[in-house]
């Protein structure tokens, strides 16, 4: 059983009777060794579908994550249970829980990095019995940009609970075990917000998820800001820490902010070699995000001048295409309808008119890199989505969070190609468009491979820059 | 992916019931047990196929049994007839299975295993007619359908399976507006099966709009029943555990009885 990966959350989803002689079966040393490849931030095991399981059973899916939690540092747990059956894990593992629980796979995602901006305003009601759980969830969702609302007794939490209209998520039964010591992040607009705090030494190197980083990058994110409210002091290592990611982010036109850090306990020479290296300094996060100005300057406003000039290179020349046939055969599956290509050309992408359409990027690296970028019109967008969604809708959201998936596909699709070639990449994290206009300004002046196909007398555009 | 033509094409292409095995169904639906067995005696294949499945341990039997005649009076008219349903079941399956990791022999065992078990939840109920008695031979045939239709799909599938939690059943009805139970009922109809039989397995799905309170008790415990047996080993081997959906809701007010007769040694 291999798990479905979808926002850095790998799932498995087994069925029916867990017991010792079944979940062997299920849990092979190949799917082992594929979730481990998977680079995700949490691996969880769902109980949706699962009738009955037995300790016999869900140990040989516990020992597994846990393996995996001890060689990488993923969060591990389970997920979609009811109240039957939390209660029967906390009496299987009582004494023992170092996985975590998260009643519902929606919850687990609050926890997880990600590219997309959470626009809900409303709290998360959180309720525990244990005070140290009821804390570290409300910190750790905080440093993920949500408005935890604590409850301090079960009676608050049975009032407040009969309101969850007023809640954007309900967290209880759920708990949270060995946790990666991954530093939260957030997006707010077109910037990225890493939350540091304490003393920053060695170990920001290895707490920082330089891969989330790069995906960040390589889907055109530019404005990277660290929340440093909470930080004491840094020494030297944190600042060649600092000093290399700004170095590393000059190529796609980076700009590396930090936010609310005083110099009280950190030597003032400290400050100078960071900015010399680039790095701004501000007092107040909102004097960034409030300055619309200052924003679109730092490509924080997804309208900002970005300095990537990097052109496409022989190599990922010839291997258009795949990338073409992968996207093809991709839309070809999930719409049932036949593409015919129309005209391709080396320019910088060229849209007749952005209304009625969508977009979706998605980055690669490793031996190649790259950047593929999908327009539909909306029509083809709604016909890719009801194979994925089961169900025509109109719901802007649903279609971009479907469009994600899709282009998804198409680079899982790219990777696998790629990989029988020996030419080995990692893809980033997909990212969506509902306005076009923000996507043209980010490949603004990139060149590219344009290539524009035809489905059902609807024009889909390809696009294929660095 | 499917397309609606393709499915029209696998519905025509399933083969008319073989002529020995509608006069046999039909003698065992008039209760001449000695008259279904002479019939069935003069194909060699299906007599093989009788001796073979008769002689397994699950079915208890302490000698092995040879004779047809001796084979059809230790079955009784009900089973004789669900036995006969699975060997018209397994004609249609391929000879080499490509998209599950199974064999003939394995199948033939889900057959059995499904069959016996569906038996003891009939006899619990206290149920004794021969159709409802034949309908769990038909849930094996989605097995099929799927093999049929997704073999040369595989990669495909697995590609849309890695960043969606969709099974193959409901792919198939998304793209065609038909699902592996709707196959299984087009085969039904082409092998003049009772209604009944399609109808059970149908309302099986935990998704069809059947209204009659005894089809859907009976359809509850056939997905149970089911979705027990696509988590037994070799199932899961063979890769079924997932192919189909499992609608927890559906089974949630039968689970205990079920767990009670079913599982006595977990």
């Amino acid at each position: 059983m291999r798990a479905v990966v979808k926002n850095r959350i790998g799932v498995f989803n087994p069925q029916g009777f867990l017991d010792g002689s079944t979940a062997p079966q299920m849990m092979t040393l190949e799917d082992v060794q594929a979730a481990q490849a998977l680079n995700v931030d949490i691996l969880l095991v769902s109980l949706k579908k699962v009738v009955f399981f037995n300790k016999n059973g869900l140990n040989v899916f516990i020992q597994v994550l846990e393996k995996i939690h001890k060689d990488s540092g993923t969060v591990v747990g389970l997920c979609d249970y009811d109240d039957k059956k939390y209660a029967a894990i906390l009496k299987f593992y009582n004494t023992d829980l170092n996985f975590s629980l998260f009643r519902t796979y929606k919850i687990a995602s609050l926890f997880v990095s990600s590219t997309k901006e959470s626009k809900e305003s409303k709290g998360i009601l959180v309720w525990h019995e244990d005070p140290s759980q009821r804390s570290a969830i409300a910190i750790e969702l905080f440093d993920r940009g949500y408005n935890p609302v604590v409850c301090q007794s079960q009676t608050e939490f049975a009032e407040k609970k009969n309101q969850a209209d007023l809640y954007e998520a309900v967290i209880y039964n759920t708990y949270l075990g060995l946790l990666g010591s991954k530093i939260a992040t957030r997006v707010t607009g077109n910037a990225i917000i890493y939350s540091v705090g304490g003393f920053l030494d060695a170990e920001i190197s290895s707490n920082f998820d330089l891969t989330y980083h790069v995906n960040s990058l390589g889907v055109g994110f530019t404005l990277f800001i660290f929340d440093a409210y909470k930080v004491i002091s840094m020494n030297i290592h944190a600042v060649n820490f600092f000093s290399k990611l700004a170095s590393s982010g000059a190529e796609y036109g980076a700009n590396i902010c930090i936010v609310g850090m005083t110099f009280e306990k950190t030597p003032e020479n400290f400050k100078n070699e960071l900015e010399d290296a680039g790095l701004l300094f501000f007092e107040n996060m909102d004097d960034i995000l409030n300055d619309k100005e200052l924003l679109k300057e730092l490509g924080g406003s997804g309208g900002g001048t970005n300095n990537n000039k990097r052109t496409l290179n022989k190599v990922l020349v010839n291997e258009l295409p795949r990338f073409i046939n992968a996207t093809v055969n991709t839309m070809e599956m999930m719409t049932n309808a036949k593409a015919e290509k129309t005209d391709a050309k080396v320019n910088v992408l060229q849209i007749d008119s952005v209304e009625g359409k969508l977009a979706s990027s998605i980055g690669f690296y490793g031996n190649l890199d790259g950047l593929v970028v999908l327009i539909f019109p909306l029509t083809i967008a709604k016909k890719a989505c009801e194979l994925l969604l089961g169900e025509e809708t109109d719901e802007i959201e649903d279609i971009l969070d479907t469009l994600a998936e899709f282009v998804n596909i198409i680079a899982g699709r790219v990777k696998a190609l790629l990989g029988e070639q020996g030419i080995s990449v990692d893809i980033t994290l997909p990212r969506t468009y509902e306005n076009v206009q923000d996507l043209l300004d980010t490949v603004a002046e990139r060149k590219g491979v344009q290539v524009n196909l035809n489905f059902e007398k609807e024009n889909f555009t390809f696009f294929l820059t660095r | 992916m499917v397309t609606q033509e393709e499915i029209q094409r696998y519905i025509n292409s399933i083969p008319p019931s073989p002529t020995v095995l509608k006069e046999t169904l039909k003698c065992l639906s008039e209760g001449e047990l000695s008259k279904a067995a002479t019939i069935a005696a003069d194909d060699p294949a299906l007599k093989l196929y009788l001796q073979n499945i008769v002689n397994k341990p699950i079915f208890g039997f302490k000698n092995d049994i040879k004779d047809i005649g001796q084979i059809f009076g230790v079955l009784g008219l009900a089973q004789a007839e669900q036995i006969i349903y699975n060997y018209m079941i397994s004609l249609l399956s391929p000879k080499k299975w490509e998209l599950f990791t199974l064999q003939e022999k394995g199948f033939h065992d889900i057959q059995d295993s499904l069959s016996i078990t569906w038996k003891k939840i009939l006899e619990h109920k206290e149920i004794k007619d021969k159709a409802i008695y034949s309908s769990i031979t038909l849930l094996p045939a989605s097995i099929i359908v799927c093999e049929a239709l997704f073999k040369e799909r595989k990669d495909e599938v697995t590609l849309l399976r890695s960043s969606k939690e969709i099974d193959y059943s409901t792919i198939l009805k998304r793209l065609t507006k038909m699902d592996l139970f709707d196959l299984c009922h087009e085969i039904a109809r082409a092998w003049e099966m009772p209604d009944m039989i399609s109808r059970i397995v149908l309302a099986s799905s935990g998704k069809s709009s059947e209204k009659d309170e005894t089809i859907i008790e009976l359809s509850k415990w056939m997905h149970l029943l089911f979705f027990h047996e696509l988590s037994q080993p070799l199932s899961v081997e063979a890769g079924l555990n997932d192919f189909i959906e499992f609608n927890i809701e559906y089974v949630q007010d039968i689970y205990e009885d079920f767990a009670d007769l079913i599982m006595e040694d977990v």
